[in-house]
């Protein structure tokens, strides 16, 4: 039978991101596809070179759009390790704090993008709400809504306001005693199970051979691989808290891991707030005047676990006022661009938008 | 848990009883770095995934401009026994040619290209990584490499908006060092002649 | 003497009635504009807060919509890369008569952030004719609900008028197009 071109262009309802896919499919079925990025392309890493070390803190931000904190933890813990500074013990549970926010954050988004490709949009509105109430929070501690630039080298910009633990403890009450309705919208709907049982399977060999790390992994190898429980960074080593794994590898499981992951995340935020010091919260990564700070000679890879994967920069310093070159590892990287191309054939095309998805792939990562 | 020195003295005992390392760095407790000929990387690379670094985490290239050489970076991972590993290997620039490590990592292949987009590097044995992935008609130098300016470029294809006032804050003429000094001299007139 | 319960009216002409139904027409055209959904740019964050619950957009007569060839409004939200731009102008060309642009945040004025940047364009104005600028980076929700109702008053205002200096000037956008993006077919494997 003749192939017919098709593609899930960019400008799509269901499509979450600015990237498209090509497909030559045979009625319903793919055939061969892959994934053309390249669309939200900015030259960061050619003009990072171009700024000095503290000017980077505007654009680190604007890599990852919907989670821009782990940007700047990765970035300042890169820089770091080189100098070997010591950040203050306050600044370790705050920069916490923001993390495991903007990971709540990043779920609600990514559970809400079931409404595109399922064509449900209740689901939508209920978790843009709840990620609007968390960005009103963020306006309160950092001042902006989406790009913070509150992490900084050597500690935190500044301290949290008070009456925030109030806030946020509010939110967390509601968000928990609401998480069932979550779960009867998305994953126990019988209208949405029939799109999300049984489909994209990821066996383990094609995860080791990918490379995708995150939520895929952690439900095709059912062993809790995260790197805040293996390479313990900024106080997780004194925190409890559970990975949650899975055994069968569907986009059901999947999505179930991520209601799961909310759940822990605010019992982190819980015991932050119950075990933080007073104290200082920044402390200065050289002498002088903040233009002329160099950094010693050194290369340096420093890994943070995102809500999509592994999400690590490449910093390589030369002595100087600038950096050398900066190289950053997207999260979504594998899943994006190979396993489309080599996983999609044989499932049908209403599949390739669910992929994009439930895998968390964030095309502005990919292009940078 | 692992015990994290053991697992460093592991690192670097297999390390250098396969291949010969110019330069060991320990970045971090949990992050090792070496620095091989470029010859060796291929062995490296595929005995350190049968002893269980079967996870790639990055790979791409610095360009040294002054030595006159790109620098080739992979970094790995093992979650049994966790230690990042970097293999750096320097390359000549005026025919940069690396063979490609698709038959070790499959998930190499996307990487490779862009590389190969962004500083100009060949990579024979991956089939098309001659063919564009983020860059459409493209018609200049790779970009990455350190003699391409970006912002020569940007004026010269893309117009700017011009204003009709000039907010600029550079000084061409130089005069604010002249008003400061002029500033200073009449401010310790008035205090009486001292300076303080 | 003059009867004043009749006096016969003059005959309108063909401009003037011409000039009546689009006044009507502009009236149902501002109370219910329909919103093209592409996110091109970083500022698309803050369109999921507008067209859900937390501003609800539909209060003004939005709605979003699937294709371009029924829908009224086409928002640019945030910088273009070169890439973006060539099926953007593809886009912009296949909606249908009278098209509105809205550009949000500051990338579309001046280039934003990304001023030297060898991969985004610096000024949108060039290359399509655009009504309202919404400035920021990124813009609050409020904003961007506050640069609709500004276009809502400009077509009110008989204002709004970018699709009819795209046919006016059609040569010199294609020349700005052309200059700076090589040439506006995309090339890939699907559009030999």
């Amino acid at each position: 039978m003749k192939q017919m071109k098709l593609f899930l262009g960019p400008q799509h309802p269901g499509m979450h991101g600015n990237a498209s896919v090509h497909m030559f499919v045979d009625g319903d079925i793919i055939k061969k596809s892959y994934l053309l990025p390249g669309m939200l392309h900015r030259g960061f890493e050619k003009q990072m070179e171009r700024k000095l070390w503290v000017q980077n803190i505007s654009l680190i931000p604007r890599v990852c759009v919907p989670e821009p904190d782990i940007n700047e933890m990765a970035f300042a813990q890169g820089v770091e390790k080189l100098l070997n500074l010591e950040v203050p013990e306050r600044a370790h549970w705050i920069r916490m704090i923001i993390l495991e926010m903007a990971r709540i954050s990043s779920h609600l988004m990514s559970y809400g993008g079931l409404g595109g490709p399922t064509g449900n949009y209740t689901i939508m509105y209920h978790a843009h709400a709840d990620r609007n109430s968390m960005l009103d929070i963020f306006e309160k501690i950092t001042g902006a809504r989406v790009y913070h630039q509150y992490i900084v080298i050597g500690g935190v910009r500044q301290d949290l306001p008070k009456g925030i633990e109030k806030d946020l403890h509010e939110f967390m009450d509601s968000l928990e005693s609401r998480i069932e309705e979550y779960r009867d919208l998305g994953v126990n709907n019988p209208s949405i199970i029939v799109r999300v049982k049984d489909t994209i399977m990821l066996p383990e060999e094609v995860v080791w051979e990918l490379g995708v790390t995150g939520i895929g992994m952690r439900s095709a190898v059912n062993k809790p691989y995260d790197l805040r429980k293996v390479l313990p960074y900024a106080r997780y080593d004194q925190v409890e808290f559970d990975v949650p794994v899975s055994d069968y590898s569907d986009a059901r499981s999947r999505l179930d891991i991520k209601l799961k992951e909310l759940i822990q995340s605010i019992r982190i935020i819980r015991q932050c707030f119950e075990k933080m010091p007073e104290g200082p919260v920044r402390v200065k990564p050289g002498r002088g005047q903040s233009m002329r700070w160099t950094v010693p000679k050194g290369y340096a890879y420093s890994p943070v676990e995102s809500s999509r994967g592994e999400f690590g920069y490449y910093v390589v310093s030369n002595g100087g006022t600038h950096p050398y070159r900066v190289g950053v590892r997207g999260a979504s990287y594998p899943q994006g661009l190979l396993g489309i191309e080599k996983y999609l054939p044989g499932t049908r095309i209403d599949d390739a938008a669910l992929w994009v998805d439930t895998m968390g792939v964030c095309s502005p990562e990919i292009d940078r | 848990m692992m015990n994290s020195t053991n697992n460093l003295d592991f690192v670097k005992e297999f390390v250098n009883s396969k291949v010969q390392v110019l330069k060991t760095e320990s970045v971090d407790k949990q992050q090792l770095a070496f620095e091989v000929n470029q010859n060796d990387v291929h062995l490296l690379l595929s005995s350190l995934k049968s002893a269980g670094w079967i996870q790639m985490s990055y790979l791409s290239a610095i360009d040294w401009i002054e030595e006159n050489k790109f620098e080739m970076v992979y970094v790995l991972f093992n979650w049994d026994k966790p230690v990042y590993i970097q293999v750096r290997a320097k390359i000549d620039r005026e025919n940069p040619v690396m063979d490609s490590i698709l038959p070790i990592f499959p998930g190499a292949k996307y990487y490779e290209r862009e590389v190969h987009e962004f500083f100009g590097i060949a990579f024979p044995g991956n089939p098309d990584y001659k063919k564009q992935l983020i860059l459409e008609g493209w018609d200049d130098i790779p970009p990455m490499r350190k003699d391409f300016d970006p912002k020569v470029y940007s004026d010269r294809k893309f117009p700017k908006r011009e204003y009709p006032q000039d907010f600029s804050v550079t000084d061409p003429k130089n005069n604010s060092k002249a008003k400061r000094e002029a500033r200073e001299v009449r401010a310790t007139s008035l205090r009486g002649g001292k300076k303080q | 003497m003059k009867s004043t319960k009749f006096t016969p009216v003059t005959k309108l002409s063909k401009e003037e009635v011409d000039r009546k139904w689009w006044e009507i027409g502009d009236f149902f055209r501002r109370n219910s504009l329909w919103m093209l959904m592409y996110c091109t740019g970083c500022c698309a964050i803050e369109l999921p807060p507008a067209m859900t619950s937390a501003y609800d957009m539909e209060r003004l007569g939005m709605g979003p919509m699937a294709t371009p060839r029924q829908a009224d409004i086409l928002l640019v939200s945030g910088y273009l890369s070169l890439k973006t731009l060539r099926r953007l102008i593809y886009t912009y060309e296949q909606m249908s008569e009278p098209r509105f642009v809205v550009a949000l945040g500051s990338c579309p004025i001046n280039g934003g952030i990304y001023h030297d940047s060898h991969a985004v364009i610096n000024q949108l104005d060039q290359y399509i004719p655009v009504d309202v600028y919404v400035a920021g980076c990124m813009p609050n929700t409020e904003s961007v609900m506050n640069g609709f109702v500004d276009l809502m008053i400009k077509i009110k205002n008989k204002t709004a008028v970018g699709w009819k200096n795209y046919h006016k000037n059609f040569e010199w956008y294609k020349e700005n197009q052309l200059n700076s993006l090589g040439e506006v077919v995309v090339h890939d494997e699907f559009h030999q």
